[in-house]
């Protein structure tokens, strides 16, 4: 199993351990191996969306039903959903727990990924969204704490995966 | 159609299913209509999500129908949504697209394709959804409705309501719902839980 097997499976383990049945994504490079492995695992429903928006509505749905989902997505899909973030998490008070990748860090060489270096936590700062960076393996069981506590204070939060955990 | 009128008539034909409403005029006109408190969730703040919410809620919920209203100026946003409603293919949830024209919410404003009547059937047949129906008078509604919403079904079903858009003088007497948002979420929630015996609040850490 390669680090990004491993990787992608115990972010797997998390999310099951804490209930999740509906994930939702859009896809980024760096999380295509944790996408193909939460669409092969039998325990969850794997969604694959239009676009952001549509995977926070969908969560937003799944939770009035009383079923656990996540949003994965890539750093540039984060800075379109803050509207959908805004107002419908914000406003009804209903929690999501979302995947992000901390593109245009240091070390992520890709040009076009520079504005998400400079505005990605400015922007999650400017909305109060709580929000963790996990860039080591021995972090990930923080997904269950941080999807649990969006449950107990009906927030949304964000973890934010690194290059050098995904790569 | 009249707009009021055929969410009068939808309302009358509501059985337990769970409503969702968009942002804008389906909001008002379904308050209007029932004035209902518990079972509807008046998605407000969201332009063109009311369809994927209430995705997600007839995934979770398989064994209750939900029914989602969305004007065409929020499928203009967001016309990609069919390709999700198409994949998840769920046959408790009814997507009725209410079709004036115009982003109703904001004053009558024109769509960008103000120049063309926009053919939302074919739209939806092309990206490959099967149970389609469309339906621009009453009498065509109440001949067709049961076969459109309660027919037997296997997937996802798509209805076309082609309404006129309200004056300023109709939309001066719909109100809005007077619920905020986290009163609308337990009021829901509770719904919910007492139909199907789900827990939505109760997470226990």
């Amino acid at each position: 199993m390669s680090k990004k097997q491993r990787v992608a499976a115990a972010i797997a383990e998390q999310l099951a351990s804490c209930g999740v049945k509906l994930v939702t994504s859009l896809p980024d490079n760096w999380i295509n191996t944790l996408l193909a492995t939460v669409d092969a695992d039998e325990r969850f429903d794997h969604v694959a969306v239009n676009r952001e928006e549509s995977a926070i509505a969908l969560c937003a749905g799944a939770y009035m039903g009383g079923v656990g989902s996540v949003a994965l997505m890539g750093a540039s899909g984060f800075m379109t959903v803050v509207y959908a973030v805004t107002k419908i998490n914000y406003t009804y008070e209903i929690p999501v727990l979302i995947f992000v990748t901390l593109r245009g860090a240091f070390g992520d060489y890709q040009k076009g990924h520079a504005s998400n270096g400079l505005y990605l936590e400015p922007v999650l700062k400017a909305i109060n969204m709580p929000y963790k960076i996990i860039d080591k393996e021995e972090d990930i069981p923080e997904i269950a704490k941080i999807y649990k506590h969006t449950k107990a204070v009906f927030r949304p939060a964000v973890i934010a995966l690194t290059r050098d955990l995904l790569s | 159609m009249k707009y009021l009128e055929c969410f009068k008539f939808l309302a009358s034909k509501r059985q337990d299913e769970l409503v969702v409403t968009s942002a804008g005029n389906s909001n008002q006109a379904w308050w209007a209509a029932t004035h209902d408190t518990r079972s509807s969730f008046y998605l407000g703040a969201s332009m063109s999500l009311s369809t994927m919410f209430a995705s997600g809620l007839a995934f979770a919920r398989p064994e209750v129908k939900v029914w989602a209203f969305m004007g065409d100026g929020a499928l203009s946003m967001n016309t990609g949504m069919l390709f999700v409603e198409r994949q998840m293919n769920l046959p408790n949830l009814t997507h009725f697209l209410v079709s004036n024209g115009c982003y109703g919410g904001t004053g009558n404003a024109d769509l960008p394709s103000r120049e063309v009547r926009n053919d939302y059937v074919a739209i939806a047949r092309a990206i490959g959804l099967e149970r389609v129906f469309s339906f621009d008078s009453i009498a065509a509604l109440e001949d067709g409705f049961d076969e459109a919403v309660n027919g037997n079904r296997s997937g996802h079903t798509f209805v076309v309501l082609e309404v006129e858009r309200f004056s300023e003088e109709e939309e001066k007497g719909l109100g809005l719902s007077p619920m905020d948002g986290p009163e609308m979420k337990y009021r829901f929630g509770r719904r919910i839980e007492e139909l199907t015996g789900a827990d939505i609040f109760g997470y226990r850490v």
